[in-house]
């Protein structure tokens, strides 16, 4: 009797060492760390806006305040300018700048009248698509020009009108070698 | 062979989402951004030139608004005699709303003389014309000369400016006292033309 109970008790110690074993799980083991800092990851930009309204101006170069105040007549040549700010900026950032043109309300003899599509410039110099990051943001212009051809004869197309509309300018980017 | 049909059908739509992809959509999607310019609108100037008789005030546009051209009476001032002319006058301006330089130039034609109700009083008219700053010198005799074969050119009229056509009718030296009483009608064409104001602009 007194050896079965011996027997118990060692039986109980032993199931709890083995408990403690495997349940602490804590045997002391060599172990190091290193931290390393891969830094922050920025974007780009892209973005093209109106930043100020277009200038109509005549043929010797006076500015019209109002164009919906100003009668044009046989003769006249207006020229109309508008600057977009083009903001590029990424390592491999490159867009093309392009114009979906004029889809005008036209009501004059449309053989009295010369209308140019909107040419796109920066500087003085016509764009060279794909536009690519400078460090700051670029100027382009759109120039649109407008003539009452001198050949018009008669009353021909008097208090007539020619409504431009809405002329819009897209910036998209293109894949560079590194893209995909 | 159920697997095989199966994997030829996955091969197709795989090949077709691809094509799809390539002719359909065509552009990967990447960052774009659009502007909108309105340049406005542009309008074209009336072309309105206002004659004004110098004697009787009448007033009308050169053209009416069927785009026909107007008549002005210039009821001349006096009787016509012997050695007794009689005069009238014209006021022609500009009355453009152009926005930016519209000059004008106003020319007398020849004119052209009808009897009214018979008679022969017409070939012994002499019309005779000259420009003038001031109507009132309509009624003086000094500067009168007949309309040449090319027309009477007013001066470079600008916009809301003005210039004026006097006209004197005589009797000619011959004529008999059997037009005594007779009428005629003189008609005397008026045309305004712009002119180019703008260097290289024509």
């Amino acid at each position: 009797m007194k050896n079965s109970t011996l027997v118990k008790g060692t039986a109980a110690i032993a199931v709890g060492a083995a408990l403690l074993l495997g349940g602490g799980g804590t045997l002391a083991n060599w172990n190091a760390e290193a931290t390393a800092a891969p830094g922050t990851i920025v974007s780009g930009d892209l973005n093209v806006v109106k930043a100020v309204n277009g200038v109509w101006k005549d043929r010797t170069g006076t500015v019209i305040p109002d164009i919906s105040a100003y009668k044009v007549v046989p003769g006249d040549k207006l020229t109309f300018t508008q600057d977009l700010t083009v903001t590029l900026v990424g390592n491999k950032m490159a867009a093309n700048v392009t114009t979906t043109g004029i889809s005008a309300t036209n009501g004059f003899t449309p053989a009295n009248v010369s209308v140019s599509a909107p040419a796109l410039t920066v500087g003085s110099t016509a764009v060279a698509n794909p536009l690519v990051p400078t460090g700051s943001d670029q100027t382009v212009t759109a120039t649109i020009t407008f003539e009452f051809l001198s050949t018009t004869t008669g009353r021909a197309d008097t208090t007539k009108s020619y409504n431009f509309n809405n002329v819009a300018f897209q910036l998209t980017q293109v894949t560079q070698p590194g893209l995909s | 062979m159920r697997i095989t049909r199966s994997l030829k059908a996955a091969a197709l739509i795989a090949a077709a989402v691809v094509l799809g992809l390539f002719t359909v959509q065509g552009t990967f999607a990447l960052w774009n951004a659009s502007a909108v310019a309105a340049p406005g609108t542009v309008s074209a100037a009336s072309f309105d030139v206002a004659l004004t008789a110098v004697n009787s005030g009448a007033t009308t546009n050169m053209t009416l608004a069927n785009e026909a051209a107007a008549n002005l009476a210039l009821s001349p001032a006096g009787t016509l005699g012997p050695g007794s002319p009689v005069s009238g006058g014209v006021v022609v301006t500009n009355n453009t709303n152009a926005g930016g330089q519209f000059n004008t130039a106003t020319t007398v034609g020849q004119p052209t003389v009808a009897n009214t109700g018979g008679g022969t009083l017409a070939s012994y008219i002499i019309v005779s014309a000259k420009t003038a700053v001031s109507s009132t010198e309509c009624s003086s005799s000094t500067g009168y000369a007949q309309i040449g074969a090319s027309g009477l050119a007013s001066p470079t009229v600008g916009k809301g400016g003005s210039t004026i056509f006097c006209f004197q009718v005589s009797l000619a030296p011959g004529a008999p006292s059997t037009v005594k009483g007779q009428a005629v009608t003189i008609s005397l064409p008026l045309t305004a033309r712009q002119l180019c104001g703008v260097p290289s602009g024509c």
